[in-house]
């Protein structure tokens, strides 16, 4: 035998494993990683996410500050009480962080105001009366003042910083330009901690006109209208949207020096509220222990998606594994199969060759051994023949290369004849056969009688010398016919039955040490596949065994 | 047309190849094709509606032997004399920098005219000059005062009356401008509340309107040593204007009135008592717009009435004589008289119609010979106009409510995309004639709806007063009514309305949006009013004293709060879930140009689509009519997309 070394074909049991035990340490390894990726990961969030938060808690007041404080604008100073108390309202019941609204109703004129009123050349501003809204202000106290009832205001202090802002805007203005809107709010909204107070912004042609009033006195004596809503505002009622309820346990509005001493347990951050609430701040808690959930809840997924991928690595692993040792099977097999065949024609060969120089060394020929050399020439000159048949007509089988004929057979006729081919070879051969049923049969002649030249030969080949025996039965049922091949031979193992119609495939046994291809069953069984029936075998070591062949009926061309 | 002029090629093709017998099918089928396409109106280029003529102002001299007009000419305008019999012209002025925006004759031989920049409103330098082009003089150039003609007839050969405001800028004081020396001195002081001054024949001011923005009055003085005396005071919602002093009776003036009536009527008011003396025209039914006095004769010659259409009565003979002949000459269309000599021979009419922006012609009356001066808009041609025609339908409140309904051409009256367009406002109205805006959606394919909503003028003061504070409200009601009606009619698919407007129109557009969604598949404003508040705070100096009136028609800041808040579009934009369009004037002084962007950006916020567009239109700017054409092109592709497409 050539080793397999030599054949080029190695085990690689060792490179798989090398391969397994690799994949198994990255695996681990990236479980670790994995870990420690969520863990920083996790920390990472609870810094960054605090700004989500904000945003999210905040998106009120932003709206309220965008969009709801310009509608004030939108009346160009003609609110009055009523519609004021209206569009509180609204903005008390949208916004529930604005606590109470105190509104001016102002007034810009060129007379100067004594009291209740800012003046600069002649330029003055004015409260004509002062309403406050808010929930817990009481119905009779929502007035708080009014010019016409010749009272002083005494909490000015609001008006007065908003009036004297707009005085120095007038005074900085240049009227050859057109103002741009950021000067224009920053100047008439002031924004003081948890107080938004917020001028109506005139038209352009309005504060030149107020620009003029500083400087000089109008003729027409005009009065303008200016509306100041001073909106105060309560952080705590801010609703804080936890948008990672699973990273933060708790998130609290905290003025901007709050800092517990116990905070070393807890993981901890904090974040500034913008805007009038400046003062305050977003404070992040969480626990050790909840942190740590988090973490683990961030990495099991990362672990799961790991884990199936190490899981399909091994698995290709054990196919590889397992396609190379079907293919080191097959190679063994085709390799005795040459062996065998080697064998099986030397013989012949061999015998020819001794013949042949028995013939030609011998000095004269009796006729005797004439008759004996030819006979002997004939029959393995046959032998060969029959080799090289066979294994053509496999291969031809086997590549679907031939037709198949139809002819009606006379099944008896067809029997007969075979069992007298085999009893003429082999005088000792108890060859029977019993019919039921149907008496002829469409079928390929030439293969079925192969069919059953081969399994004759099989039982008589694996038969001990005075048992040699066979029992063909052929039946049908329903619509099938049922040939059973009984012998009373040696048997087959029933570790070896699943392996005998496999080809290159040979019991090791004493009767066929040599004179075997291991084709002969394989080849039956491609017959019979290719005829649309079916092989099958029961077999008991040392009392015999049973092919049966289905093939199907049918009795018309 | 230029299709049946492809169709008679194609006969001719037709004609010349008898012999190949076996074409003719195919060239009948070729042909057929071509003439079925003669249906399809062409799609006429935007500009091309809105082309100004490039001559205009066409005056005539006082003897009526020359013709005058400003031409234009690398954009500005100058001025040309043309002598009417030889047809001699003469250019009298090589402008650069200054346009022309007035100019008038003084006598046979000289005119005065102004030469004004543009952007500055009230800065105007008067010239005058002889009509040969000789002996120009400057008169005044007072960089910071406006200054109008009052009367243009030269008194003693040498004063004018004009008008300035030199020492007060805002008010309008008379003086007498001597055009020899360029010298003025005040002929009448202007107390502040003088809206208007009226001049009798002779050129002296006898007569004048004041107004508190709410009442006016009218005031009277004999001779020009009086002082002037009111003799009546009225609502401004009730119409008085004097149209001229009757010559042959003393203290006698014809005017325009609905003094205790709904529909205006000519009468003769006693200027001493302020009483009305006789009635010259009225009519249950007719409300007259104007009336035409004859100096030469002394006499009213006719008033012009107008229900969808202006028609005149005549009062004179002669007049009915010389119009109707007028008529006959220029069938169908509607002719104005531009200016006329002083024997009212030599006459300028300017002539038009629904489907015609019209023409300026010369006629002289004594021979009947009408000459054509110049088109208005040459590149639009008659038969690719639409009719426009007048409507009319009841209101959910049983108002009755007249409008325009113009069809595209070549259009069964059936299942039509519609554009409503709601005029302008306050106080004005839709009118017959040639309108480059209808003209141009019709042109389009989209039938136009021209709604006269209740507020509008010319359908008598109780129509008119019926509008006040109803913006949103009941004139809101009116436009969706009539949409309502063409629905009911078949001729809109209700599936295809849009709605389109400026200035007011475009307030009215975009409150349709707001209140009825449903009926409407897009809204377009043109510098349309946002917010009321803003529209009333804006309100320029000068129309101060107007206030209290304004209060009246659209409401009190003051007192109406809710009201306009309701009214006016900018509180409720979240309202607006349909697509909008909408161009904002950055010049324009009336409109907040912050409320326009802060609506639109509400709207963006809410995924509504928006077309928005800055312009900066000035009278006279360059880029006006690359705006105008980019602008209407966006809305042509705005209403296609909103109203044609599935």
């Amino acid at each position: 035998m050539i080793s397999e070394k030599d054949t080029g074909y190695r085990k690689n049991f060792s490179l798989i494993v090398t391969f397994i035990v690799l994949i198994s340490v990255v695996f681990v390894l990236s479980l670790f990683l994995a870990f420690n990726y969520s863990k920083k990961n996790i920390e990472n969030e609870f810094v960054s996410a605090k700004a989500n938060v904000l945003e999210e808690s905040i998106k009120p007041y932003n709206d309220f500050f965008f969009n709801k404080l310009p509608e004030i604008s939108y009346y160009n100073g003609f609110l009055d009480s009523a519609t004021a108390s209206k569009f509180v309202d609204t903005i008390l019941l949208q916004y529930p962080f604005v606590s109470k609204v105190v509104f001016y109703d102002t007034e810009v004129k060129n007379i100067k105001y004594e009291e209740n009123g800012l003046n600069q050349g002649h330029f003055a501003i004015g409260m004509k009366s002062v309403y406050q809204f808010g929930s817990l202000v009481p119905k009779d106290s929502i007035k708080l003042f009014s010019a016409s009832e010749g009272r002083n205001y005494a909490e000015t202090e609001d008006f007065n910083a908003s009036a004297l802002k707009i005085i120095n805007f007038l005074q900085k203005l240049d009227t050859a330009k057109v103002p741009n809107q950021d000067k224009l709010f920053s100047s008439f909204a002031t924004i003081r901690s948890n107080k938004i107070d917020y001028f109506n912004i005139p038209s352009p042609e309005l504060l030149k006109t107020y620009k003029r009033m500083v400087s000089e006195k109008l003729d027409s004596d005009p009065i303008y209208q200016q509306d100041l809503l001073s909106f105060e505002l309560d952080p705590s009622k801010i609703k804080i949207k936890n948008t990672r309820p699973l990273l933060y346990q708790h998130i609290k509005i905290e003025p901007i020096t709050y800092d517990p001493l116990d905070a070393s347990e807890y993981i901890t951050g904090e974040i500034s509220l913008p805007g009038a609430f400046s003062e305050f701040k977003l404070y992040f808690i969480s626990s050790r222990s909840f942190v740590k959930k988090e973490i683990f809840s961030y990495f099991l997924p990362i672990a799961a998606l790991l884990l199936l991928f190490y899981g399909v690595l091994v698995l290709v692993a054990f196919l590889i594994y397992r396609n190379l040792n079907i293919n080191h099977k097959m190679f063994k097999l085709q390799y005795d199969f040459l062996t065998n065949l080697t064998h099986e024609f030397k013989t012949p060969v061999s015998v020819i060759k001794i013949a042949g120089n028995n013939i030609k060394s011998a000095p004269s020929i009796s006729e005797r051994e004439q008759k004996l050399y030819g006979k002997i020439l004939d029959e393995e000159a046959d032998k060969l023949n029959g080799l090289m048949n066979k294994l053509l007509a496999f291969t031809q089988i086997e590549n679907k290369a031939i037709t198949l004929n139809r002819d009606e057979i006379n099944v008896a006729e067809f029997i007969e004849s075979t069992i007298d081919v085999h009893c003429l070879k082999h005088p000792d051969f108890d060859f029977t056969y019993e019919l039921d049923g149907f008496k002829t049969l469409v079928t390929d002649p030439v293969l079925l009688g192969s069919l059953f030249d081969n399994l004759a030969e099989n039982a008589y080949k694996y038969s001990p010398v005075n048992h040699k025996k066979l029992h063909i039965s052929a039946r049908l049922v329903k619509d099938r016919v049922v040939f059973r091949f009984k012998d009373a031979g040696i048997g087959i193992p029933s570790s070896e039955i699943n392996n005998i119609f496999k080809k290159f495939y040979r019991i090791q046994n004493r009767y066929n040490q040599n004179g075997s291809v291991g084709l002969g069953l394989a080849f039956c069984k491609e017959l019979v596949n290719f005829m649309g029936g079916e092989i099958t075998v029961k077999s008991v070591v040392d009392k015999g065994t049973e092919f049966k062949i289905v093939l199907p009926y049918n009795n018309e061309l | 047309m230029p299709l049946p002029a492809r169709c008679s090629v194609f006969l001719c093709d037709f004609l010349s190849m008898t012999l190949a017998k076996r074409y003719i099918l195919l060239v009948l089928g070729t042909l057929l094709l071509a003439c079925s396409r003669g249906n399809k109106v062409p799609e006429i280029p935007v500009n091309d509606f809105f082309k100004s003529q490039d001559r205009a102002t066409y005056r005539i001299s006082p003897d009526g032997k020359s013709l005058s007009y400003l031409k234009l000419q690398d954009k500005k305008q100058n001025l040309f004399v043309e002598d009417i019999a030889t047809g001699k012209v003469v250019q009298l002025t090589r402008l650069r920098e200054k346009n022309i925006s007035f100019y008038s004759w003084v006598s046979n031989n000289e005119l005065i005219y102004y030469k004004e920049k543009h952007g500055d409103r009230f800065q105007s330098d008067l010239f005058i000059i002889n009509k040969g082009g000789k002996d120009e003089r400057q008169l005044s150039s007072n960089e910071k005062t406006r200054m109008r003609v009052l009367d243009d007839q030269l008194m003693d050969d040498k004063y004018l009356l004009i008008l300035s405001n030199q020492r007060d800028s805002t008010v309008s004081d008379v003086y007498r401008l001597n055009v020899r020396d360029g010298k003025m001195e005040m002929a009448a002081q202007n107390p502040g509340n003088i809206t208007k001054w009226i001049t009798d024949s002779k050129g002296r001011l006898r007569m004048a309107t004041s107004s508190d923005g709410v009442n006016e009055k009218l005031l009277y003085r004999e001779n020009e040593g009086q002082e002037f005396k009111t003799i009546l005071t009225n609502n401004f919602k009730t119409t008085l204007f004097p149209v001229a002093f009757a010559e042959e009776k003393p203290n006698t003036v014809y005017a325009i009135s609905d003094v205790n009536r709904n529909n205006s009527a000519l009468v003769e008011l006693d200027c001493l008592t302020g009483k009305e003396k006789s009635v010259l025209f009225s009519n249950d039914t007719l409300n007259v717009v104007d009336a035409q006095y004859s100096k030469r004769k002394g006499k009213m010659a006719y008033v012009v009435c107008e229900t969808w259409k202006k028609e005149k009565h005549y009062l004179d003979n002669d007049a009915k004589v010389l119009y109707q002949k007028l008529d006959k000459l220029l069938a169908k269309a509607e002719v104005r008289v531009i200016d006329r000599d002083k024997s009212e021979d030599v006459f300028v009419l300017r002539t038009f119609t629904d489907r015609n922006p019209g023409s300026y012609y010369l006629y002289i009356a004594s021979n009947g010979t009408l000459k054509k001066l110049s088109d208005i808009n040459s590149s639009i041609k008659e038969e690719e106009m639409c009719e426009m025609k007048p409507i009319s339908f009841t209101s959910r409140d049983g108002l009755k409510l007249n409008g325009y309904l113009t069809l595209p051409l070549n259009s069964t009256a059936k299942n039509l995309p519609v554009v409503v367009v709601p005029h302008n406002g306050p106080g004005q109205r839709n009118t017959w004639g040639f309108n480059a805006e209808v003209q141009f959606f019709a042109n389009r394919g989209y039938a136009v709806l021209q709604i006269n909503y209740r507020g509008s003028s010319g359908y008598g003061k109780n129509f008119y007063a019926a509008g006040f504070k109803q913006w949103g409200g009941k004139i809101q009601d009116d436009i969706d009514d009539g949409v309502q009606w063409l629905v009911q009619k078949k001729i809109a698919n209700p599936q295809r309305i849009g709605i389109y407007g400026s200035g007011f129109g475009g307030y009215i557009a975009l409150n349709a949006a707001i209140k009825s969604p449903k009926l409407y598949k897009c809204a377009a404003s043109n510098t349309g009013v946002l917010n009321l508040f803003s529209y009333l705070s804006t309100i320029p100096p000068f129309f101060r004293s107007n206030l209290q009136m304004y209060y009246e028609i659209i409401g009190n800041p003051d007192t109406d709060v809710d009201y306009m808040r309701q009214a006016s579009p900018i509180f409720h934009a979240e309202k607006v879930n349909i697509p909008i369009f909408i161009t904002q004037n950055t010049k324009d002084p009336r409109i907040s140009a912050s409320d326009a962007i802060r609506f639109v950006k509400e709207l963006k916020k809410r995924n509504v689509p928006v077309t928005y567009f800055e312009r900066e239109d000035l009278p006279f700017g360059m880029g006006r009519e690359e705006s105008r054409q980019k602008t209407y092109a966006a809305l042509e592709s705005f209403l296609e997309n909103n109203l044609k497409k599935k």
